[in-house]
């Protein structure tokens, strides 16, 4: 073992000395190129950059490509096409990324890699201080450091590149590589291996594994090695630290306040609108009102918001806090408390100095349009002819809280809603500041997700977690607060719920002491979470820990699509008549013709792939999503079940429908390989959505890919009628109506109605959650309809049509 | 003064931040006519005597830096970003004589300044009696800061006497309006806790009033108040040094309101029965009570008799954001001419961080009622662009708005990104765009009352905008491991290449001190010398 007294400069030099010669020439080299590289006359990067998306997608490019890097390795030998193929392997499918490397580097690793193993047989170990560190991890070393220092390095190549030189090494490669008769061995060997037909098995499995690791992943988020503690991260806020004061003579003013709203009750809006300006008039308020009117499902939705602004006493204008206490709240039950606690609070209000931002007080008539139309002109984003614009305004809007307290009698705790329309959530921040106050200074329980009672064990916890990733993936507004997040407003409504010894004096120090923390806000919240799972009030799964799952499932999509890409590329799926030329008798009588990929000589060329048709069918597939769309948003409630109902039996059909049609205009039967592309566009095209979509509303894209993970499966089987029929029967079960038709069952009965009212109860289900989706479409701007008619029901579509379709095999054996 | 004869500055005005914003609708006109207040923020335009915009340039320079040193506040970050040379906005004040053609007119504003008692001492210290008597005595920074709006604005002119050399006036004003129930809060008791239930004014009509159920009624009710009460101490007779026949103390109440004061004090009535004025004796202490007047029994008085009306304003202005999202956004100016015969004109100045990008073509004026722009109204647009980083935008406008009627100005806006380190700490909180000033012009027509002869101003509030703003937590972990990895691996490795380790015993002994230095220097120096020959050989 040599001991530190070997290293010293003279021995670093020898080293770089003892290099071979190769490898200080390809130093050489590459040095060479990058000053080449300086000048920019022409783009040697691009020229001899590797980019794998560019392999993987162009058409024929893959084939190109590859006999470029068969010719260089005839130069290079075998050593640079392996890190290649690794790298490209690992970049595209394991990562899903398309990072271009360049090569001068990969051989300098590969040959580093190879020097480090061999110095290792000699010096194990390097000493530093009283550790041991192997030689042979050097050249790690070496990538992590120029990965650091030099900009647009690619680690994973180095990586590979290392990795090879290692693995080289160890077998007698030095002998290998100098003798030149060992190389058309070694080429013959790598290019089997590209040939080889159990490579091409491999991805059906891989994909299912991605499906199953995804749905495993989601079941352990709940655990506790996987979920954080929640914190408050930033430090203004200071939750609870202020002594609040609301109580006493205000509970007089409350009682009131209350019998002014109990007054009111029967009156319509504008009489309450009117009754309320009054009050907020006396109280010092600026107020103002607004008409609005929304068309949905051939339902109009008409009323008048009133709001009043209490200006900061020494605020500028340019920031406010927003409360919320609708007349009703979501389930339209008539928000008496609430309204009178959120006028009380006013008052209140206006006797305090400190408040550094104005504080908006709005009373919509109900927690569904009132407020959105409300939001939406505060940003100026509304329809002016028929919403109204907003009469006065305050600043930039900091957070918004709402009050839900229809609830009567002493009460044990609060729930704290905070979903937000299209699956937004608001500022982790403010969700703990309130548990933080409502917990630590009010002594109330908190709850979310409506789990009162949380046993903080796994079932719990999942519950808690799929009612939020359910509530998510509908992402409709589940409070007035809901409106308020699209606009980068964190927003959370307070409902009291159970029975306790909590009066409406303990919600309305709640709410002063999150007023209070708000008002120290010195920066719009942004130091928390935006994206994360709750899995009980104090505890969340952040991004990082739970994208993965929804990746994982839309990953399984995109390797099934290249798989199929490769495979419809192979000889054996295209034109009978193509390969004929090509092959002999025997190998023809292969059935998928994979195994004779492997018989065949690597010079075969690869066939020309017949893209026109199965992307034609794709692209309208998606366009025709347009249609149920445009139907399903734009008609009246009534008619809406049986319109749903109609277009889900004539769902059964519109496959073959489509398979006929395609067959019968153009001028030959559909041929495997055009089935293969079919599939294969359709899922590329399903996992990049799903993909893109999972960092959007993560629940969403798990949902939707969970169910369709069938199609990444389903294939013609020409041969078997039952296989054929059975999938076909297994995707119906699987398409988006009837999804949303079990769903609506589930719904009807969990709402409990059985017997003979249960088919009633069943369709106006239906329509309750088609004229919900309607209004979501109108009102909140929703965008979950268009991910289910124009992603995930083209998607089903096309995989039911490739299920159903029959390519003729019986022609192609015959020739 | 010196500043003057140091930089041929011919007068200058300065007004620290305002806190509050002015309610137009429950305050009416502003004090002075808005001509002694500034922005939120603290602002300074000033004239400048010079040849050349550089000099000007150079003499801000100056004067930024002296008045920066001079009130405590950051004046001297009003770079070349924020200063802009208003054409059409403000008129010099004071004697200029002939030499007003190589006046330079520069203005600068900070927008996020806020006012701080450290304001108020040197704020006081250029008064005669600094503080220490006549009305100044009142002047508390918790009072003068807890009030609901407050100004305080110096105003420097040139007066140049008939055959007399000219001198430099100075003006300080302070403008605060209190929130009388706030105000009288106690020192030491300002948590405006909950009153006793039986404190509690209630409107003892509602059919369920009761022991336990009160519909407040404190709003609704007149006030009393008093002097020491609202300021917490009594007025400290008046300044020697000042003018015995300007009273110092006046009020603005109807004749029929009762006012009770310390003994000693005269009062003057106004002839037009508005006003009152004390007269203070130089050595007594000063406090005047306003008793609540009873709204009913005999002798019941209205709120008419309790207070002036205040007098309307001649426009009221207010602007907001519009839009959403990081990229774009638009600026709504809505103006309001409340007088229902006479149409108003005024400049109307914004002052924009180059930041934010206007579109001037998207420039509309629509009129409330009618449909369609309307551009006629917009007589002349003054438009200088901005440069990035360099300078900021400066856009007036003449406008005329005919009577009773609301206008809408819009434009739109980019944001631009700006880099890593433009951002200030608190990047997330937006960037404040500064108030727009508006000008409101003399009218010309010769029936014209008073209040119209002569400039008005009037400031908008100030705007919060926000950029897209980077999450600056992750190049600071990005800078954290890259250190980390090198410190570790590569300085390492480093040290462990370049040095020799050998056993202590084996080590070459070297002479401690200067003497041992020096052997070594030799030593080298003689190993070079021969490393030289040998290659020549």
């Amino acid at each position: 073992m040599p001991n530190v007294q070997s290293f010293n400069a003279l021995r670093a030099r020898s080293y770089l000395l003892r290099l071979p010669l190769f490898t200080r020439a390809m130093i050489a080299v590459m040095i060479a190129f990058a000053l080449a590289g300086l000048q920019g006359a022409w783009n040697i990067q691009e020229w001899g950059a590797l980019i794998p998306r560019e392999l993987s997608i162009t058409t024929k490019r893959f084939e190109t490509e590859f006999g470029t890097l068969t010719s260089l390795a005839l130069f290079f030998g075998p050593l640079t096409t392996i890190p290649a193929l690794i790298y490209v392997f690992f970049d595209r499918f394991v990562l899903g990324a398309n990072h271009a490397v360049l090569g001068a580097s990969l051989w300098v690793f590969l040959l580093l890699g190879m020097e480090g193993v061999r110095t290792y047989k000699t010096n194990p170990y390097l000493v530093i201080g009283t550790y041991h560190v192997p030689t042979w991890t050097t050249p790690l070393f070496m990538a992590v450091v120029v990965q650091a220092l030099v900009p647009g390095t690619s680690f994973i190549g180095h990586l590979c590149g290392v990795g090879t030189g290692y693995l080289c090494t160890s077998r007698p490669a030095d002998e290998l590589a100098r003798n030149k008769r060992a190389m058309p061995r070694l080429l013959a060997t790598i290019l089997t291996l590209r040939r080889d037909p159990r490579l091409l098995k491999l991805p059906p499995y891989l994909s299912l594994l991605c499906i199953v690791v995804g749905v495993a992943w989601l079941l352990l988020l709940p655990l506790h090695d996987y979920s954080r503690r929640t914190y408050i991260s930033e430090n203004a806020l200071l939750p609870g630290q202020v002594h609040t004061y609301f109580g006493g003579s205000d509970q007089n003013v409350f009682r009131a306040y209350r019998h002014e709203v109990d007054a009111l009750k029967d009156k319509d809006n504008l009489e309450i609108n009117d009754e309320l300006e009054n009050i907020f008039k006396t109280i010092g308020f600026k107020v103002g009102r607004q008409n609005y009117t929304y068309h949905s499902a051939g339902n109009t939705y008409t009323g008048e918001n009133v709001y009043a602004i209490l200006q900061a006493p020494r605020g500028d204008a340019t920031e406010a806090i927003v409360l919320v206490s609708a007349w009703k709240n979501v389930k339209g039950e008539f928000n008496r408390n609430g309204v009178a606690i959120a006028l009380t609070l006013a008052r209140y209000f206006k006797r305090w100095s400190l408040w550094s931002k104005d504080i908006i007080l709005v009373i919509p008539p109900d927690s569904r349009a009132a407020i959105q139309a409300w939001v939406d002109a505060y940003h100026d984003s509304h329809d002016s002819s028929t919403i109204a614009a907003l009469p006065i305004k305050s600043g930039l809007l900091q957070g918004a809280v709402a009050i839900d307290y229809p609830h009567e009698g002493r009460f044990e705790g609060v729930h704290i809603v905070y979903d937000g329309v299209n699956g937004q959530l608001p500022n982790l921040d403010l969700i703990n500041s309130v548990n933080n106050i409502a917990n630590g200074q009010m002594g109330m329980h908190s709850f979310i997700q409506e789990k009162l009672g949380h046993s903080d064990k796994y079932n719990d916890r999942l519950k808690t977690m799929l009612r939020g990733m359910m509530n998510q993936g509908l992402g409709h507004a589940v409070g007035p607060h809901s409106s308020f997040i699209p606009y980068h407003v964190d927003a959370i409504t307070l409902q009291p719920v159970g029975n306790g010894w909590h009066d409406e004096m303990g919600l309305g120090r709640l709410v002063e002491g999150t007023f209070r923390s708000l008002n120290n806000l010195l920066e719009h919240l942004h130091q928390s979470f935006f994206f994360y799972l709750l899995i009980q009030k104090d505890r969340f799964v952040s991004i990082g820990t739970y994208l993965p799952s929804a990746m994982l499932i839309a990953v399984n999509f995109t390797i099934m699509a290249i798989l199929l890409w490769v495979k419809s590329g192979a000889v054996g799926v295209s034109e009978p008549t193509e390969v004929s030329t090509i092959k002999s008798k025997d190998t023809v009588e292969n059935k998928e013709g994979k195994e004779d990929l492997a018989a065949k000589p690597p010079t075969s060329p690869a066939v020309e792939r017949e893209i026109y048709l199965p992307l034609g069918i794709v692209i309208a597939c998606h366009f025709l999503g347009a249609l149920p769309l445009f139907i399903f948003n734009h008609t009246p409630s009534y008619l809406l079940a049986p319109f749903f109902l109609a277009f889900s039996a004539l769902n059964i059909f519109f496959p073959s429908l489509i398979l006929n049609m395609v067959n019968s205009t153009s001028t030959r039967p559909l041929t495997l390989q055009q089935f293969f592309l079919l599939k294969c566009f359709s899922l590329l095209l399903l996992g990049m959505f799903l993909s893109s979509l999972a960092t959007l509303n993560f629940s969403l894209a798990f949902l939707v890919g969970l169910i369709s993970a069938p199609l990444s499966f389903a294939r013609p089987w020409p041969e078997t009628p039952i296989m054929r029929f059975g999938y076909a029967a297994l995707l119906q079960i699987a398409s988006p109506t009837s999804a949303v038709l079990i769903g609506a069952a589930v719904y009807a009965s969990s709402l409990g109605s059985s017997g003979a009212g249960a088919a009633a109860g069943l369709l106006d289900t239906l329509q309750h959650i088609l004229s919900e989706a309607a209004f979501g479409w109108d009102v909140w701007g929703l965008y979950i309809p268009v991910v289910v008619w124009c992603v995930w029901w083209p998607a089903w579509l096309v995989g039911s049509v490739v299920v159903l379709g029959q390519p003729n095999m019986k022609k192609m054996k015959s020739a | 003064m010196k500043l003057r004869l140091r930089q041929g500055c011919a007068g200058w005005s300065f007004s620290l931040p305002i806190l509050g914003r002015w309610d137009a609708e429950s305050w009416g006109a502003r004090p002075w006519d808005g001509t002694k207040e500034g922005g939120t923020g603290v602002e300074l335009w000033a004239w400048l005597q010079a040849d050349t915009e550089d000099e000007a340039d150079l003499k801000w320079l100056t004067l930024t830096n002296a008045l920066s040193g001079l009130f405590c506040a950051s004046l001297n970050f009003i770079d070349e970003t924020r200063t802009t040379r208003p054409v059409m906005s403000f008129q010099p004040e004071g004697d200029h004589g002939s030499s007003l053609d190589n006046l330079h007119l520069l203005h600068g504003v900070l927008p996020h300044e806020i006012v701080c008692t450290e304001n108020l001492t040197p704020f006081l210290k250029l008064l005669p009696c600094k503080g220490k008597a006549g009305i100044s005595s009142l002047l508390d920074g918790h009072k003068l800061f807890d009030a609901s709006w407050q100004s305080m604005a110096i105003d420097v002119r040139p007066v140049c006497p008939e055959g007399q050399e000219c001198v430099l006036q100075i003006e300080q004003t302070i403008d605060m309006v209190l929130d009388i129930e706030r105000s009288k809060r106690p020192r030491g008791y300002t948590i405006p806790r909950p009153p006793p239930g039986h404190d509690l004014k209630c409107n003892a009509t509602k059919p369920y009033h009761s022991g336990d159920t009160c519909f407040p009624s404190d709003f609704a009710e007149g006030q009393d108040w008093s002097i020491d009460q609202i300021f917490g101490k009594f007025l400290k007779g008046t300044c020697p040094l000042t003018d015995p026949d300007v009273p110092p103390v006046c009020i603005h109440v109807p004749e029929r309101r009762d006012i009770f004061t310390t003994a000693n004090a005269v009062e003057l009535k106004n002839p037009d029965g508005l006003s009152r004025c004390y007269q203070v004796p130089s050595d007594e202490q000063f406090s005047m009570i306003l008793p609540r007047m009873s709204r009913d029994g005999d002798n019941a008085k209205t709120i008419e008799d309790e207070t002036v009306e205040p007098e309307t304003p001649l426009l009221y202005a207010e602007r907001s954001f519009t839009g959403h999202g990081q990229e774009r956004g638009g600026v709504q100016f809505i103006l309001t001419n409340p007088s229902p015969d006479t149409s108003v004109e005024f400049v109307y100045m914004e002052s924009l961080p180059w930041f934010m990008r206007i579109y001037l073509h998207t420039l509309k004026a629509r009129v409330e009622g009618q449909s369609g722009a309307n551009d006629g109204i917009i007589e002349e647009i003054y438009y200088r662009p901005a440069l990035d980083r360099a300078r900021g935008t400066q856009l007036e406008l003449r406008v005329r708005i005919p009577p009773a009627s609301t206008v809408f100005l819009t434009y739109d806006f980019e944001k631009s990104i700006l880099r890593y380190t433009e951002y200030p700490p608190d990047a997330n909180r937006g960037f404040d765009v500064a108030a727009s000033i508006i000008t409101i012009l003399p009218s010309t027509s010769l029936d014209a009352p008073p209040s119209r002869r002569k400039i008005s101003n009037l400031r908008t509030t100030s705007l919060l905008l926000s950029l897209p703003t980077p999450d600056f937590s992750m190049p600071y972990n990005v800078i954290i491991f890259t250190s980390t990895a090198i410190a570790l691996a590569f300085g390492g490795l480093y040290n462990i290449l370049v040095r020799r380790f050998v056993g202590a015993n084996e080590g070459p002994e070297t002479a401690a001190g200067l003497k041992g230095l020096l052997a070594q220097l030799v030593k080298r120096l003689s190993t070079k010398f021969k490393g030289a020959k040998g290659k020549t050989e």
